[in-house]
């Protein structure tokens, strides 16, 4: 009989734990902060998952077809890196900003860099910090409830209060999947108990920076205040990182040592940046500079194989138990060489940005100035109007159903000292794509010299052209109560020529100009 | 308390309840029997019998050719038919003895072999342990008497005997736990009266509650031999791992397990060195499970050296209708080695015949190592199986070897967890043999 049988080498049998199984877990894991995400947020967070999901694993199809790969999109992780990526934008960015994003993950950070298992820090992450780079603004823009908002970080960072249960539950703004604790936690315990991940760097994390937020706030008159720490442990993107992002198999180290290490590198950075850094948020630097150190981090964490050194106990009379403490003691001199990179860096980058804190200021003001002498170029100099009272001057727009806010009143003054008019700061909140800034100036007779815009999003060949000499020309030497605008000529005074196709602009621009004048005219001691 | 234990490990369908409760039978081989004449690590044997020669069951056919080497033992009676190469279970031809069975079973008289054990000495049992070509019979095929001939006789603390069985599907251990307890105590109590302070440890897993009862009764009263009860996990039974999880000793790959005071046997060995010393018999049968999906009725059988495993099948009740096995393994699934054909003989160390009706291995294609660290979890050498088979495929050689890839036993347990499939224990296997290889050069 001729019959032969299947030859492989040992072992015959296999786990039914696959890559595309785990994935498809943190997909599983990762829906209740994504359905929150879209019950808080709306229509617009679950477009953007959408895209991030689809765009993702299209780009993650066609770069291994250009790169004559096997196709990994079945296995579920370009879909984990696009719920991710959603996860952590502001549910307010235009959608081709989350495609952008999903194209720099999957490209450029995952596929140019060899594809699964091979990128060197976690693609969501790093597509999100691009992004964060690149568009400071709309990125870090949250609007809740419909309105702008601060996140909650943002409002303890500048020394405000913050309701604790609100943001465990997610009634705050936040990027679409940071927002509730609570939702992160359900998924997170789901990752544990399926083994997918284990506790060790999420603890050793999570661990840390509660120590060292505790530290902080005895040592800066805080005092022990729980709730302090709970905002901090809440807010942000903390929980979603510790759980979801900073167990990334590949960015995180392999060992078990290195795992530990790695978790108390992330709470360390990740206190340095948000207590020190430039923004009221730091876990997704933290992870990405963490990313970085992991090679080195399992350098220094291999494990003693087993045995290790077992021969030469009887030759030299070591006992095995000394050997074991000579080795605690050499992972003990790794951590503290770990744990100095890390307070050196994070030191680094808190004094780096205490040294260019002065010149970007400074920057900001000239930039200011420069605007400001372009809405009033007869004055020689200006100065901040000091009984400005913004609060005030707010109840009494609101009064008068503007949608906008005076955010400055500079005086402008001849050579000679003498007032020569005001320039006016206005932020509308009618835009069409967030909010718009401009200033103008107008002489002490009520004569408008001119506008300039400080900041202006709109779409480019639309509403961009708001930001052109011949519609901001329409303004200047008019001396009228309020404007207009119309869709044809403009027939007298106070009306302004609408720029086609963005009627929105058009009105946020007269709008703001006219809450200006509004203002100045209806102030008490208008005469000014 | 926990049992004793080791990190690392496994916990895989075990399969054991088809066999666990099937008593041993003993099978007579019906065809020729084939002998091959390297069924052991080291020298292979030399044939002392020639064509048309007639021998006799337990007659010496092959002699040990060096020390690390053993004896070959005739398992029926019959005429030599040829010495030529033959397959092995380990996919190879060995050259081997056919013998004719005449199926009389003719047996050599054992009685005159048998001396009073209080008139031997120590060498002179390990000169009869030697002479019945005893072979470490868990897998590898140490020879026996050198395992109990170290260089530092006096520190010998530990006979530790490897009731463990932590392969998946094996039941002959626990079997002959079983029926043949005093055969394994006796067997183990004349090895520990070769040292002047050595003590005898059967270690057992959790999973056999029975065998652990059966022991313990037995061993009461005895002050030189205990039972410990280790944890169920795979690879319990591996030698290192044992020690350590009974003695808190470790061996690395530079050592002798005599270097750390032990000597570990497994249960036919200790039962083969009984039969040996008090029965006069020399070693030409062991406990075979013959098991798997694949077969009719997966049984213990007591077979005879060098019966082909296509009559232990049939012995099982052949393969069951429609169901032709993808894959044949002889030994366990996690260290057994697949073979091709059913021509092949069953050795001193073939522990079982593992059929299954899929292979399972086939269903999947490798895939990136995406670094989730399981590997490293299950490992009880403790070190990183997804780096060492990188070093191993890129040909780093100096890496492997800074990264103690010597210490990897091959218990195939990263390749078992990996969940991008990755063939790891293969990868790393292949350059310790090739590292090892050059090293005799």
């Amino acid at each position: 009989m001729e019959q032969t049988f299947k030859i492989s080498s040992s072992p015959h049998v296999r786990d039914s734990k696959t890559t595309s199984g785990i994935m498809l877990d943190v997909v599983i894991a990762l829906l209740p902060a994504s359905v929150f995400g879209v019950y808080n947020f709306g229509l617009r967070a679950f477009v953007l998952i959408l895209t991030c999901v689809v765009s993702c694993m299209l780009f993650e199809w066609a770069s291994e077809m250009l790169l004559h790969r096997a196709s990994t999109v079945g296995d579920f992780s370009a879909m984990v890196t696009g719920l991710l990526l959603a996860l952590n934008l502001s549910p307010d960015v235009p959608v081709w900003m989350a495609i952008l994003g999903s194209a720099f993950a999957i490209i450029i950070v995952k596929q140019l860099f060899g594809g699964l298992g091979q990128n060197f820090m976690n693609p969501a992450l790093g597509a999100r910090c691009f992004l964060l780079i690149s568009f400071t603004g709309q990125m870090t823009t949250f609007t809740y409830d419909g309105m702008t908002t601060a996140t909650p970080l943002a409002v303890l960072k500048s020394g405000g209060t913050v309701d604790v249960m609100d943001m465990f539950l997610g009634r705050v703004a936040g990027t679409i999947g940071e927002v509730s604790t609570a939702a992160i936690l359900i998924g997170a315990l789901y990752l544990v108990l399926r083994k997918v991940i284990s506790l060790i760097i999420p603890l050793a994390y999570i661990g840390t920076f509660t120590v060292c937020i505790f530290i902080y706030s005895l040592s800066t008159g805080i005092g022990f205040e729980p709730l302090y720490i709970a905002a901090h442990l809440c807010g942000g993107g903390l929980m979603l990182g510790a759980f979801f992002m900073a167990t990334d198999y590949v960015t995180s180290p392999i060992t078990k040592k290195g795992k530990w290490l790695y978790g108390i590198v992330l709470g360390i950075l990740t206190f340095l940046l948000r207590i020190y850094g430039a923004s009221a948020e730091g876990v997704s630097y933290a992870i990405i500079l963490s990313n970085l150190l992991v090679p080195l981090i399992e350098k220094i964490t291999q494990p003693k194989s087993f045995g290790k050194g077992a021969e030469l106990q009887k030759i030299n009379g070591v006992t095995a138990v000394e050997i074991r403490k000579v080795n605690k003691l050499s992972v003990l001199i790794a951590t503290i060489a770990i744990f100095v990179i890390t307070f050196i860096s994070g030191v680094a980058l808190a004094y780096v940005h205490k040294i260019t804190e002065k010149p970007i200021e400074n920057a900001k003001q000239e930039a200011k100035e420069a605007s400001y002498q372009e809405v009033f170029s007869a004055a020689d100099s200006f100065e901040t109007d000091e009984d400005f009272d913004r609060e005030q001057a707010k109840a009494l727009l609101s009064e008068a159903a503007y949608q906008a806010d005076i955010d400055e009143i500079v005086i402008a003054k001849d050579a000679s000292g003498d007032l020569l008019g005001y320039v006016l700061v206005v932020t509308s909140h009618e835009a069409y794509d967030g909010d718009l800034q401009l200033a103008f100036g107008i002489t002490k007779d009520g004569v408008i010299n001119g506008i300039s815009f400080l900041s202006i999003s709109e779409t480019v060949g639309l509403g961009m052209k708001a930001d052109t000499d011949s519609f901001k020309e329409q303004f200047a030497g008019k001396k009228v109560e309020s404007f207009r605008y119309t869709k044809t000529t403009a027939q007298s005074d106070d009306e302004i020529e609408a720029i086609s196709g963005a009627t929105v602009t058009t009105n946020a621009v007269v709008e703001a100009v006219n809450a200006g004048l509004y203002y100045i005219n209806h102030m008490e001691g208008g005469g000014r | 308390m926990g049992f004793l234990t080791f990190s690392g490990g496994i916990h895989p369908y075990d399969g054991k309840e088809l066999t666990k409760d099937k008593p041993v039978r003993e099978y007579l081989p019906k065809g020729d029997c084939v002998y091959p004449l390297s069924q052991h690590i080291g020298a292979p044997a030399n044939p002392i019998v020639k064509k048309g020669d007639r021998v006799l069951v337990g007659q010496k056919i092959a002699e040990a050719g060096g020390f690390v080497s053993a004896n070959i033992h005739a398992s029926v009676s019959g005429t030599v038919k040829v010495i030529e190469p033959r397959l092995t279970a380990g996919g190879t031809k060995v050259n081997a003895i056919v013998v004719e069975n005449d199926g009389l079973f003719e047996t050599v008289d054992f009685s005159e072999h048998i001396m009073d054990l209080s008139t031997l000495y120590r060498e002179d049992i390990k000169d009869i342990i030697r002479e019945a070509g005893i072979v470490g019979m868990g897998g590898a095929g140490f020879p026996a008497h050198v395992k109990l001939s170290p260089k530092n006789e006096e520190d010998i603390d530990y006979i530790i005997v490897n009731g463990a069985e932590c392969e998946p599907y094996l039941t002959s251990d626990y079997r002959r736990m079983l029926e043949e307890s005093d055969k394994i105590i006796l067997g183990l109590q004349i090895c520990v009266n070769l040292f002047d302070k050595a003590k005898g440890i059967i270690a057992i897993e959790d999973n056999k509650p029975e065998a652990i009862r059966l022991m313990k009764e037995k061993l009461k009263n005895n002050e030189k031999i205990s039972v410990n009860v280790v944890k169920t996990k795979y690879p319990q039974g591996a030698e290192r791992q044992l020690i350590y999880a009974n003695t808190g000793r470790y061996v690395n790959s530079k050592m002798l397990p005599a270097d750390a005071g032990c000597i570990v046997h497994n249960i036919d060995t200790i039962t083969a060195i009984y039969e040996a010393v008090i029965e006069g018999k020399p070693l030409y049968t062991r406990i075979v499970t013959v098991t798997g999906n694949a077969v009719n009725s997966p049984c213990n059988l007591l077979v005879r050296n060098g019966t082909s495993c296509q009559e232990l099948i049939d012995a099982a009740g052949g393969f069951k209708e429609g169901r032709i096995p993808e894959k044949i393994i002889a030994g366990g699934p996690m260290m057994g080695k697949a073979i091709y054909s059913l021509d092949v003989p069953a050795t001193k160390s073939v522990s079982a015949l593992l059929c299954f009706g899929h292979d399972e291995v086939q269903d999947w294609e490798p895939s990136n190592c995406i670094r989730c660290g399981r590997c490293v979890d299950v490992c009880p050498g403790r070190v990183v199986p997804s780096m060492l088979a990188k070093y191993a495929e890129n040909g780093d050689i100096d890496a492997f070897l800074k990264h103690d890839g010597m210490e990897c036993c091959e218990c195939g347990c990263c390749s078992y967890v990996c969940p991008a499939k990755r063939h790891l224990t293969q990868t790393i296997a292949g350059t310790r043999k090739q590292i090892l290889a050059n090293k005799k050069k």
